[in-house]
């Protein structure tokens, strides 16, 4: 075996066990959560899944292999895009649609309508503010 | 895009993990590209052709789509 060969084959094995220590963290905070809310730990259950997540962020920032690339990123950005859009429709059909209907006594909209609502003017409102600033920047 | 980055690999007796590894990317991305899934960015393009010791367009035909 050539010395470039193992240095590929040494690569392919750091990143594979790499990608299990970081879903392996993800799971074990996953299970401590539910375990936590099983057995009515709720706080003990809650710091082992944040410590699973931040251990997972860890591994894939620090490792000295590529474990998401830009094609990652690509379908990411367009993922983002999508669903972006999709409640976009939502806000700007269903907040004045609802609103409408229910002043007109045709339905009568759950607490929660109002803060979905909120919440997405908030999600827009950030995504608007990052949006120009990376503008500003580009 | 269309490309020919397959039959380079399987010319030089490498997996695509093999090429992955060597250009820093994970294997799926090596395997949307070679099905015109993906197009690359012209930093991996570059490795790309690199690995292979010609130009980008040997690899890339532009004006040709899947």
């Amino acid at each position: 075996m050539t010395e470039a060969n193992r240095s590929t084959k040494h690569r392919i094995a750091t990143r594979r066990r790499y990608k299990r220590l970081m879903f392996g963290c993800l799971a074990v905070g996953i299970v401590g959560l539910l375990i936590g809310s099983f057995l009515d730990q709720y706080l003990i259950g809650v710091l082992i899944y944040w410590a699973g997540f931040f251990g997972m962020l860890g591994v894939w920032q620090f490792s000295s292999v590529t474990l998401y690339d830009e094609r990652d990123t690509a379908i990411e950005r367009k993922a983002s895009d999508y669903t972006l859009s999709v409640f976009a429709f939502v806000l700007v059909l269903g907040a004045p649609g609802g609103i409408m209907l229910e002043e007109g006594g045709v339905v009568t909209l759950p607490a929660a309508f109002d803060g979905a609502m909120w919440m997405l003017v908030a999600v827009y409102a950030v995504f608007g503010v990052v949006y120009t600033v990376l503008r500003n920047r580009t | 895009m269309k490309n020919d980055l397959r039959e380079r690999r399987e010319r030089d007796g490498d997996s695509q993990a093999d090429l992955a590894a060597a250009v820093d990317v994970t294997r799926q991305s090596i395997n949307a590209i070679e099905r015109g899934r993906y197009d690359p960015s012209l930093e991996l393009a570059f490795k790309l052709a690199r690995q292979y010791d010609c130009a980008i367009e040997d690899i890339f035909d532009p004006d040709s789509h899947d």
